[in-house]
Formats: C-alpha cells, sequence, structure tokens
C-alpha cells in the first residue's frame, strides 16, 4: 500500500522537502498527520524515524524506521532512510547493506549512489568506489564533479592511465577554457600533475607542469615540484637554478637546500672531506646573497669538524649569545652527536662565561679600550651552560649556573623553567613541580608554561592540582576543564594523567584516559567523512589525497602508540590480578615495591576525598541547551576493570601497532607478552623473531627468548612424560615441530642459555639495562644462582657503566637487589645511588 | 625606597651591540614579575594592597626592559590635596615614588633615568586631572647614590624623617621633592 491518495501524496513530497530544508519539527508534523489516516505507511515511518534521529531520540528513531520496513520491504526511500540512520551512528558496514538494497529497487537515483560512494571510500572498498563513481558519472557527465570523482577512484586504485585518461576527457568537454587565475581549475590541474608523478613518469610529469604553467594560482607548489622533477631527471643544472630560485623566495626552507645539494651531486648521507669544504663553499656563496638566513649560518657547523668547528660555533654562539637567543642551545644540542663537538663547545662556554665575568668580553681581551658586551650576554651564558651540563646530567653543576642565572635577572621565566627540569632530570619531582609552578605565577596569560606546569605536577602524581591548573586556560563556557579538553581532544593531557593514575595504581581511571584516547583518534577517522564531499566540491584535491593517507596511517601516531602500550599493559596485568568492582580488598599489593604500596593507597584515599568533595558540590542546573553537561557515570572507569576479557582489550589496542608501527620493536614485545598469555606460541615465537629483526641486542628480548624457550621446554617435557598428553598432542606436536626448526634462526642450540646469556652479556659490556636484562635472565634460567647475579648487578657501580647509569636503570638494579637477591648488598648499591643522583627523591624517601 | 641608579661617569666604556630598552605595562597577568623585582631590590616586604593599587595607576607604574628582560620597574601613588579648612578635596595632587629601582647587573645604562624622565613626563601634562604640583619620595638618609641621582633632577631636601624605617639601619630616611 505505497501510492497515497493525492493529498496525502502531496503531504509526503513535502516532508522530503522538510528534510532537505532541515526543518525537522514541521517534517515531524506532517508525518503525523499522514500515519493518523495511514498509520502503515511504509516511507512515511520511516522518514518519522528520520526525523526523530535528528531530534536526539535514538530508540525510537530506530523503532519507526524498522516499522517502516516493515511495511514497505520494497521502497528504496525506507532503506535509504535505514542507512542514513546507521550511518549516523557511525555503523558504516550495515549502512552499506541497506544503501545496497536502496539501489536494487532503484538503481539509478543520484543521491543513493551518491551517499553509497561516500560510504565506500570511508571504508577503504577502492573498488566498489570505483564502481559507484563511474555509474554516477554515465548519469550526469555535465558536472566536473562526477569526472574528478571516477579519476579519484581510479587513483586510489593505482590505475593511474585511466585516471588521467579520464581528467583529459573531462578538460575536452569543458567548451570554454576557464579563465587565468581560476583557483579550482589550478588545483584540477596540480591534482592531474600528481597523479603522472605518482605514476613515476617523472619526465611526462614535468612535461605536463610546464604546459600548465600560466593557468597555476598555487605558484609555489609548482616551482618546487619543477625543482624536484628536474632533479628527479638529472638535470643538475637546471635542478640547481630551480632551487636556487626557490631559495630566494625563502632562504630559510632546509629542502630548497637539500634540494640545491643534491642537484650539485652532493650526497649528504655520506660526505668526504672534499665534499663538506664544497658545501662549506657553496654557504659561503650564498651567504653573501641573503646574509639574513639563519639556516645558513647553521649549515657550517654541521660540515665542520675540530679546529674549523671551533671557529665557526663560536663565531655562531657569540652571535646568538649577544642577540639572546633563548633556543640556542636547541640548536647546539643536535651537534651532540659528535661527542668532540660536544667538548669545544663546553670549553668555549666555559671560556665566555669566565671572561664575561673578568673582562666583560666573550675573549681574553688584551687591549683595555676593546667593546664590552651587555649583561644579558653574561645571562644568556648562564643559561646556555646550565643547559649543557643539565644534558650531561651533571646535576649540581647545572644547578649552581642556573641559580646564579636567577639571582642575575630573577624576572626570566626561561629560567625557572630550566630549572624545573634540571630538577626533574635529578629526580626530584616535587621540587621541579613548585619551581614550574613558580615560573607560571611570573606569567599568567602564557599558556605554554600554564601547560608544562601542568605536566609537572602530573609527573608529580598530583592530578586534582593538575587539573585545576590546567582549568585555568579552558573554556570558560564549558561545563568544567575536562569536559572542555575532551572536546578540544588535547591528548598530552590525557596521556600524562592517565600514567599519573597508572602509578597511582588506580587502574580504572588510567584506563579510562588511554580508551579516551582511542576515542579521540576514531573520532579523528570518523571526521573524514563530510571532507569526501567538502573536498570534491571545492577541488582542495592535492589536499584531499594526502588526507586520506594520513587516515589510514593515523594509528602510527606517537600519541597512539603511547596510550595503546600503556593500556596493553595494565590489560596484560589485569588478566592475572582482577580486580573487583570496588578495588579495596583485591588490590594486588604483591608485585609492588612498598613505595609504590604507600603512593597507592595514599592516592586512593585522596581519591576518595576529592569524590567526597565532588559529590557535595551539586553541579549547577542550567537549562541552556548548548552547554548540556554529559554525565559521566563511570567517571572512575569502573566498568574498564570489570572487562571479562581483559586479553581481547589488549588486542585491540595491539593490533593497529602491528600493522601501523611494525617498525617499532616495543610493538613485537608487547605482541610476544600478549601471545604468550594467550598461549599462541607459535605467534609469540613470531613476535620474537620480529623484534629480532629489529635490534637483535634488545634486553627486553634476550630475557623474552630465554622465558620462551624455558616455557616451550617445560611443556615438551610435561607432554613427554605423559603417556596420554593433557593437550591435543597433534597440535602441540606441531608447535614443538616449528619452534625446534625455527628457533635456532635467533638461539643457538648449541650452547647453553646460561653461556648465551654471559655471551650476551660480554657483547653488551658497560650497558646497565643489559646488565639488568642479562641478570633477570639469569634468574630465570636457574633461581639458585642469586649470588652470582648479585655480583654482575654489583658491577654496574664500576666506571665503565657511568655512561649509561640513569636514574631509572639505578632504581631497577635497586630494586631488583633488594627484593629478589642481597638486601646488605642493595644497601650498599643504594648509598653509591646518593652520590650518583644526590636530589633523587626517590632514595632521600627510602630513608624516611 | 630607592636603589641606588645610575650616575653616568665618563668612563662607561663602549658598549657592544645595541641594545633595546623599554618599557612595558603592570598587568595583573605579569604581577609577579614585580613581586621578584621588589624582593631582590629592596628590603621592605611589600602588602598585597600596595599590588592591588599599583594596576590602578595607569602610567605611574611601569616595568622597564633590557633586551626584553624585565629588569626594573617604578611604582608611584597619586596623593590628593585636602583644602585644609573644609577637608573637601581640591584640584590639584601630589604624586609619591614609592619604588624606583633597576636589578643591580643593569645600572648605569639609564634605565633608571628612563623611568623617572617617564613619570616627569607624564605628571606634567596638561591633560592631567587633577594637576599635580609636586612630586616627592623617601630615600635612606646613607644611599648617596640615589641622593646624586635625584638632585640631578632638581629634587630637594625638604625635611628628614627619623625613624622612617624599622627593619634597616640606618633608619632615618629624607624627604626628596620637585615642584611641577
Amino acid at each position: 500500500m505505497r501510492e497515497l491518495p493525492s493529498k496525502e501524496s502531496a503531504l509526503f513530497k513535502q516532508i522530503l522537502k522538510f528534510y532537505e530544508y532541515k526543518q525537522y519539527k514541521k517534517g515531524l508534523k506532517a508525518a503525523d498527520q499522514i500515519l493518523k489516516k495511514f498509520p502503515e505507511h511504509g516511507e512515511t515511518l520511516a522518514m518519522k524515524g528520520l526525523f526523530l534521529n535528528h531530534m536526539d531520540k535514538k530508540e525510537e528513531a530506530h523503532d519507526f524506521v524498522r516499522k517502516g520496513l516493515k511495511f514497505d520491504l520494497k521502497s528504496h526511500i525506507c532503506w535509504h532512510v535505514y542507512g542514513l540512520l546507521h550511518r549516523s551512528d557511525k555503523n558504516y558496514g550495515e549502512a552499506l547493506k541497506c544503501y545496497n538494497q536502496a539501489l536494487k529497487f532503484d538503481k539509478d537515483n543520484m543521491q543513493i549512489l551518491q551517499d553509497y560512494s561516500l560510504l565506500q571510500i570511508q571504508m577503504r572498498n577502492y573498488e566498489a568506489f570505483n564502481e559507484s563513481r563511474l555509474r554516477l558519472l554515465k548519469l550526469r557527465h555535465n558536472n566536473p564533479r562526477y569526472w574528478i570523482g571516477l579519476a579519484i577512484s581510479y587513483h586510489l586504485q593505482e590505475n593511474y592511465d585511466l585516471a588521467e585518461q579520464v581528467l583529459k576527457a573531462y578538460v575536452d568537454t569543458l567548451k570554454e577554457k576557464p579563465g587565468p587565475m581560476n583557483f579550482e581549475h589550478s588545483e584540477m590541474l596540480l591534482y592531474h600533475n600528481l597523479i603522472i608523478e605518482e605514476s613515476g613518469k617523472f619526465d611526462n610529469a614535468l612535461e605536463h607542469l610546464e604546459s600548465i604553467k600560466e593557468d597555476i594560482c598555487d605558484r609555489r607548489s609548482w616551482k618546487e615540484k619543477r625543482a624536484f622533477f628536474l632533479l628527479k631527471l638529472e638535470r643538475h643544472q637546471e635542478a640547481k637554478e630551480a632551487y636556487e630560485d626557490l631559495i630566494s623566495d625563502n632562504p630559510d626552507c632546509y629542502d630548497y637546500y637539500n634540494g640545491f645539494l643534491s642537484a650539485s651531486q652532493i650526497n649528504t648521507n655520506e660526505l668526504s672531506p672534499d665534499q663538506c669544504e664544497k658545501i662549506i663553499e657553496i654557504c659561503q656563496t650564498l651567504e653573501t646573497k641573503y646574509p639574513k638566513s639563519n639556516l645558513l649560518k647553521r649549515f657550517p657547523l654541521q660540515y665542520t669538524s675540530d679546529e674549523r668547528f671551533k671557529v665557526e660555533v663560536d663565531k655562531y654562539m657569540q652571535a646568538a649569545l649577544r642577540k639572546g637567543v633563548p633556543s640556542l642551545f636547541v640548536n647546539l644540542k643536535k651537534l651532540y652527536v659528535d661527542p668532540i663537538k660536544e667538548a669545544i663547545i663546553e670549553e668555549l662556554v666555559e671560556e665566555y662565561l669566565q671572561n664575561l665575568k673578568t673582562y666583560n668580553t666573550f675573549t681574553k681581551s688584551s687591549n683595555a679600550g676593546d667593546e664590552i658586551e651587555q649583561p644579558t650576554a653574561y645571562l644568556w651564558t648562564l643559561y646556555l651552560l646550565a643547559q649543557h651540563y643539565d644534558n650531561k646530567r651533571d646535576t649540581m653543576k647545572a644547578l649552581k649556573l642556573i641559580d646564579e642565572a636567577i639571582e642575575h635577572t630573577p624576572t626570566l621565566v626561561e629560567l625557572y623553567m630550566t630549572k624545573g627540569r634540571i630538577l626533574k632530570h635529578g629526580g626530584d619531582l616535587n621540587n621541579a613541580m613548585k619551581v614550574m609552578d613558580e615560573a607560571r605565577e611570573l606569567d599568567l596569560q602564557d599558556r605554554f608554561i600554564n601547560s608544562k606546569c601542568t605536566k609537572y605536577m602530573l609527573r608529580n602524581n598530583q592530578p586534582e592540582e593538575a587539573l585545576k591548573t590546567i582549568g585555568l586556560f579552558t573554556r570558560g563556557d564549558a561545563p568544567d576543564p575536562l569536559t572542555d579538553l575532551m572536546d578540544m581532544q588535547c591528548m598530552w593531557y590525557a596521556l600524562e594523567e592517565g600514567e599519573c593514575y597508572r602509578r597511582q595504581n588506580n587502574l580504572g581511571k588510567a584506563l579510562k584516559r588511554f580508551h579516551q584516547i582511542e576515542k579521540h583518534f576514531a573520532d579523528i577517522t570518523d571526521d573524514q567523512f563530510d571532507f569526501h564531499t567538502y573536498c570534491l566540491r571545492k577541488v582542495t584535491l592535492r589536499a584531499y589525497l594526502s588526507m586520506l593517507r594520513l587516515e589510514d596511517q593515523l594509528r602510527s601516531h606517537p600519541y597512539y602508540f603511547r596510550a595503546a602500550k600503556n593500556a596493553i599493559e595494565i590489560y596484560l596485568y589485569l588478566k592475572d590480578n582482577p580486580k573487583t568492582i570496588n578495588g579495596e580488598e583485591s588490590q594486588n599489593y604483591e608485585n609492588m615495591t612498598e613505595e609504590e604500596i604507600k603512593a597507592a593507597k595514599k592516592a586512593k584515599s585522596k581519591a576518595k576525598k576529592a569524590a567526597l568533595k565532588e559529590a557535595k558540590k551539586a553541579p549547577p542546573v542550567k537549562e541552556d541547551q548548548s552547554k548540556k553537561k554529559v554525565q559521566d557515570d563511570d567517571p572512575e572507569g569502573e566498568k574498564f576493570l570489570k572487562v571479562e576479557d581483559p586479553l581481547g582489550e589488549a588486542f585491540k589496542f595491539l593490533h593497529p601497532l602491528q600493522i601501523l608501527a611494525s617498525k617499532r620493536i616495543e610493538t613485537h614485545l608487547l605482541g610476544f607478552e600478549y601471545y604468550t598469555q594467550k598461549k599462541k606460541y607459535l605467534l609469540a615465537l613470531r613476535a620474537l623473531k620480529r623484534a629480532y629483526n629489529i635490534d637483535k641486542e634488545n634486553p627486553d628480548l634476550h630475557v623474552n627468548i630465554i622465558r620462551f624457550k624455558l616455557e616451550v621446554s617445560r611443556l615438551e617435557k610435561e607432554d613427554n612424560e605423559k603417556r596420554e598428553p593433557l593437550r591435543d598432542s597433534t597440535e602441540y606436536q606441531t608447535i614443538f615441530k616449528v619452534v625446534n626448526t625455527e628457533l635456532p634462526t635467533i638461539l643457538p642450540d648449541n650452547i647453553s642459555l646460561e653461556v648465551y646469556t654471559e655471551e650476551f652479556l660480554a657483547r653488551n659490556k658497560g650497558s646497565m639495562s643489559h646488565l639488568l636484562a642479562g641478570s633477570n635472565a639469569l634468574l630465570q634460567i636457574n633461581p639458585e644462582s642469586k649470588q652470582k647475579v648479585t655480583n654482575i648487578l654489583m658491577n654496574s657501580t664500576k666506571d665503565e657503566f657511568s655512561s649509561t647509569r640513569t636514574l631509572k636503570n639505578c632504581i631497577s638494579v635497586y630494586e631488583q637487589l633488594k627484593s629478589k637477591l642481597d638486601s646488605s648488598k642493595a644497601e650498599e648499591f643504594k648509598n653509591k645511588c646518593k652520590e650518583w643522583f644526590p636530589i633523587s627523591s626517590y632514595y632521600k624517601e627510602l630513608d624516611d | 625606597m630607592v636603589t641606588s641608579t645610575a650616575i653616568k661617569n665618563n668612563k662607561t666604556p663602549k658598549r657592544n651591540t645595541a641594545h633595546r630598552v623599554a618599557l612595558g605595562e603592570i598587568t595583573p597577568n605579569n604581577l609577579g614579575q614585580l613581586k621578584k623585582l621588589n624582593t631582590v631590590l629592596f628590603p621592605v616586604q611589600y602588602s598585597e594592597k600596595f599590588y592591588k593599587d599599583v594596576l590602578e595607576v595607569g602610567e605611574f607604574a611601569k616595568f622597564a626592559y633590557f633586551n626584553d628582560c624585565c629588569i626594573g620597574a617604578v611604582c608611584c601613588r597619586k596623593e590628593q590635596i585636602k583644602e585644609s579648612n573644609q577637608g573637601t578635596t581640591s584640584d590639584q595632587a601630589k604624586l609619591y615614588i614609592m619604588t624606583l629601582g633597576v636589578l643591580a647587573p643593569y645600572r648605569n645604562l639609564g634605565i633608571g633615568t628612563k623611568l623617572l624622565t617617564h613619570i616627569l613626563q607624564h605628571a606634567t601634562l596638561t591633560t592631567q586631572h587633577p594637576k599635580f604640583v609636586e612630586i616627592y619620595l623617601h630615600v635612606q638618609t646613607s644611599n648617596e647614590e640615589a641622593l646624586a641621582f635625584y638632585k640631578k633632577y632638581d629634587f630637594e631636601i625638604v625635611a628628614t624623617v627619623e625613624g622612617y624605617y624599622k627593619k634597616i639601619s640606618p633608619p632615618d630616611a629624607y624627604v626628596l621633592s620637585k615642584k611641577l
């Protein structure tokens, strides 16, 4: 009963108009009017559902649409509406199915086809996308959008020839050529050029580029591409000229110089002394033309060494200190990969400091009539040197210098920030936080220092203070700071806060934050939806392509990685240490040090108090629609603690890392933990091998290999001892067979595990993290070898370990000694640590 | 309270590179810097009221910047002159310099002069209402540098207040004044 009488039929058409113009209330009223007479009219029911959906009545919406479908299964409108509903729920898979049904009943419906293609590209279903775009163009070939859409669909399938042909054909259909400064046409042409470039035919690309020169608005892109193609085609002289032209446009762009050097046939990756000389010559010539370029002044530092370097860096530093460049150290730090350069810099700056103190000049002045420096020169020299020693982790020297600087000019925010950083590196997080707060108070309108201060509060495990501080800069009209930070997708804060809660063993809240990061990434993926139409309409095609590619790689972002790593580790921990809902009794303190337990308990009581306080403060009831406060029904994140399958949750975070961060060894180390817990030994072995291929000397990898070998041997022994194996013998036999043939590729089977570990230690002499891993491995191999392992660990007090002796490593060694080995030796080690890390609160609190 | 500020002597050596001296506003957001300056410059602790008032006097409280570092400040207070017999306010006022100081490493660079000139200029603006007839301040009797500095700008000792300072020695202060 689809046909309505003429009056209602007209009304229904009106309903469709109401939807188009977003007049949902009117639409709903009209729908009700029809339904009064024809309560079983499917399409009207569906439309009513659609209106309700837009009025935030999700459940009712679904009910009506489903009801509508029931009465009219063959209506393309009903299916289309159902698809729209799924789409608005971000349920793209289901939405695709609905559109597919809808098209069965109206195969040439432009609107449905259009929507269908959007979903296909969103789901990266390139082939189907291509089919839809082809059909769309066949139906409507007057609109340029359909030509370009089809070209994109071929491009994404890497069918460059067809993509190009479509665009050419499109240009041919144009009755008159667009005017000279038509942005959309210009972008289309540059996109065309990109397709040719990606097909790898640089000669064609260059030819095409030259042919479109007059039509291009984005001149810089055009120039950059041209220079790039010339370089690729090894037309060096022309490339050089092209790059020099670009340099004259912007003499501070690194890429242009790189291009220029490549065009001068200098490979900056492997340099001979001759080539370095050549680079410096080139720079000197260029510098006469572009005396204001900062990059040109920096190049010589990179390409000279020894005495020559000393002269250059002397000049560079003096100019910067005189001018007062706060970022000078950051610039210089990159040179520290060369220890000789680091030493030269130290020597020079120490001299400056002495000379400025005595003569007010950088260099020892011979005649009294020399010009003297401004007082700020001395200040910036102190600042630079403090950062230098902090970088060397000479905490006391750095502190002394920065304190002198603060005494000299006590109003400078940067000085306090550096002091905070020095304290943090030295292990005194509490004072680091206080100094950051002092800095913040010097300039209350500086968001950067406010955020830094917030971060230091979180590092010092003070989430409440941190929230108050960051709240100074969140939007005033937001319901509360946290909501605003979430709306703004402020990830650094969520990460730091999550890690803070994790340290406090407040795992529910920690997981909540890490899931929040996952949600931000999911939202970013969803957000691209609108751009599929927008970019096509605005013809910003190159940007569109790079957005699609970015979205495909999105979860390789370091923020995602950090959140995922934390979440995986917590879920793996929860699997063995499940928590009851209130967490209190089931709190697992076994694997924690006393410190951690204390901190956790303290945090808990604090959190409780804060929660009570929060409860007392009744949230202001506001009817304002725009300010609707979303009630958080699980502020403590308990639902994450209660999940039935923590390993399954862990895998959800692990999977994107395996695809997108497979070059990071941590991905495979986490994978190994996961698969071992899942008892999937072959996949665990695969993870080990992948890690091995990235860095075979990785300390954690070594421990994992040993653990794996021990575990598999134990299983095999068990299996052999039992006449009737408990496990499915064929499956396990296969596992043993594969492991026994594959494992030797990373773990030689002709030597004992002990010898293997000793060789590992010998290869990595002087590294504390390897020492720790080795000691761990030896304990696993033979739990009786405590004496020997203790001696090995105590070796780390020797000088050869000084370069890897970080606070973190020392804490690990101490805890290992204390909890598993020999507490008197631990005491001895602790006393050494107090000398190495005189301000570390970790060791101070041990004594309290 | 005044620190020893600039007395330019002829032996000042030539300074390398040009430097920038600028004056800047004191706002609630950078008040922390004024507090830092005052703790370093003066042996007196200033009340919260001092900092509140500073925000109200406009051009009569200023920071001095040297190469973009905040290194000195001047803070004044406006004082209405009361009609002696009726107790009502007249349209005449005095300007009192509460603090004027420059951090030690930045002295003898003309920054104190710049701060004082700024105050004098604004105090004598014709648009100023009420009109300032006098500018004055207290200086510790032992602070010869400061005395010399202000005398250079035609300030005169008009009185000596014994026991003006509570916690420092000598406790006596001169009142320096200049008619406008």
